[in-house]
């Protein structure tokens, strides 16, 4: 119901949708076709060919996308802060974080999603992954979006405590998008941070690298406790916050 | 011009008034030049590597020269004019004795003299941290027509914003998209911020030659790293300069029948 609400809400702007969206899938297309023209002509960047390449950047697109597509209300949770509409979230039979966090699917995505998992699928075919590769991208990309929601949930948390969100959100999606490329092109310390304290590493990088068999029986292990512990902290973070909301213009 | 400048002074210590805004602001740039940075520093592992006309050195001089020409070009507070025709707010700037293209560029060169002031800190901090190898352009001559390519940019890229901002008269739900189109996606692509356009096949680099985006960022690089020949510099110019008239000229006339249309909505 609520999905449906924010598809009607969107429908009363369908010309900047429609540009929106043509602008997300021009970003997509040009970096898409910035990796295909710089490789053509290095052959490898990092060690990695042309098809591992753009396999990452398919990776980081399908993670980006499906969080996207679920938590495009928390773009819209600072408002309801600053001006004291969250107590109207706080009294409702829904639960404040699920409703906080997903209450507005964004529709659109729903376009955009099947020709990046067909892309992702025929992008992967051609790096011949075995079955138990394939599974353990699935699984990886699905610890990724957990991952991606205890930081978004972070981002809510924090937003309850400072008031200031958009731009914690935004930091947010320039980490993640240092996800674009395999993370082994940074340098130490960046590498290390990018995969333990911000870990875009294990979102993102992780889950190709079981598609094309990099990754040891340690690293999966690791990024499984990563996106537990990440939750079960955030879980708690976002109760300690809400402790701290004081409905200051309501 | 005195109450251009008392808008210039205002507009500065707004800046401050919010600065967490700003210092988040800042750190994105920071953030979003890494990526760029270690990218080519990854493809020039090999400091012998020549690839489209770069060296290592050019190639790290041109993305540290995307940092400093972001908050010269592209910072600029005219973002927020379709918001103030949206809303209504633009009648208040109707009945002062104030040209609001002229106030809104005043305001722009406030906000591009406090980010370069930043960046500048920033580049120092990030070499230290880096270590990459410049490129150092000593031909004066040189150096004037890449700080003449970039006075054309700062222009171009205003008219251009406004341009996109002014969209709101007509389609008051529609500035924002058209910004994130034009601004964040064109701009961000074809002015040569993520990657050199000559990196591109001819005949694509030839079609966006036409356009005035690359003259934002790309061109006066190329010329400060001395990669065309005078002929192309001064035809580029000629180019850049003309885009520039031209977003003058279309801005004041578009102004004029938005003028036209504005309806104080939301008012």
């Amino acid at each position: 119901m609520m999905s449906k609400n924010a598809f009607l809400a969107m429908l009363n702007h369908r010309m900047g949708v429609v540009i929106f969206t043509a602008g997300k899938v021009l970003r997509f297309t040009f970096f898409g076709a910035f990796i295909y023209f710089l490789l053509s002509k290095t052959n490898t960047l990092a060690g990695y060919t042309l098809h591992q390449t753009l396999f990452f950047f398919l990776t980081f697109n399908l993670i980006d996308v499906i969080s996207q597509f679920l938590f495009r209300e928390a773009y819209r949770f600072r408002p309801l802060i600053v001006s004291g509409n969250f107590d109207l979230i706080l009294i409702k039979p829904i639960n404040a974080l699920f409703r906080s966090l997903m209450g507005g699917a964004d529709i659109l995505d729903l376009f955009t999603i099947p020709p990046l998992i067909f892309a992702v699928y025929y992008v992967g075919s051609l790096l011949d992954p075995t079955a138990s590769q394939v599974i353990l991208y699935i699984i990886l990309v699905a610890n990724g979006l957990v991952i991606s929601t205890a930081f978004h949930i972070a981002v809510l948390s924090l937003g309850i405590i400072t008031l200031e969100i958009d731009h914690t959100i935004m930091i947010y999606r320039d980490l993640t998008n240092l996800g674009r490329l395999p993370i082994d092109i940074y340098k130490q310390p960046l590498k290390g941070v990018l995969t333990y304290l911000v870990p875009v590493g294990v979102m993102i990088t992780l889950p190709a690298k079981a598609m094309m068999g990099l990754v040891t029986p340690v690293g999966v292990a690791i990024s499984f406790a990563l996106g537990f512990i990440m939750m079960t902290l955030m879980l708690r973070f976002w109760k300690l916050a809400l402790k701290q909301y004081t409905s200051a213009s309501s | 011009m005195k109450k251009y400048l008392s808008i210039f002074k205002i507009s500065f210590a707004q800046e401050f008034a919010y600065r967490v805004n700003f210092i988040m602001w800042r750190v994105r740039n920071v953030l979003q030049i890494l990526l760029v940075f270690f990218l080519w520093s990854a493809v020039f592992t090999n400091p012998q590597t020549e690839l489209f006309g770069y060296n290592r050195d050019k190639i790290l001089t041109y993305v540290f020269g995307i940092f400093i020409l972001r908050a010269l070009v592209l910072s600029s507070r005219a973002v927020d004019i379709a918001g103030e025709i949206a809303r209504g707010e633009l009648t208040n700037y109707l009945l002062k004795p104030i040209n609001y293209i002229k106030y809104w560029f005043t305001r722009d060169i406030s906000s591009k003299a406090l980010n370069l002031s930043f960046a500048t800190v920033e580049i120092v901090i990030l070499y230290f941290f880096l270590r990459p190898t410049f490129f150092i352009q000593t031909d004066p001559l040189q150096i004037f027509l890449f700080l003449v390519a970039v006075v054309f940019a700062v222009v171009m890229f205003f008219g251009l914003l406004v341009l996109v901002n002014f969209v709101t008269f007509w389609l008051p739900e529609g500035g924002w998209a058209s910004q994130f189109l034009i601004i964040v996606i064109f701009t961000e692509f074809l002015s040569g911020a993520v990657f050199p356009i000559d990196i591109l096949p001819e005949a694509i680099q030839n079609v966006l030659y036409a356009l005035p985006f690359p003259y934002l960022m790309f061109f006066p690089l190329q010329v400060y790293l001395g990669k065309l020949s005078m002929t192309a510099t001064l035809q580029s110019l000629l180019i850049s300069g003309i885009w520039m008239m031209f977003m003058i000229v279309v801005i004041n006339q578009v102004w004029a029948r938005g003028i036209k249309k504005y309806s104080a909505v939301g008012r």
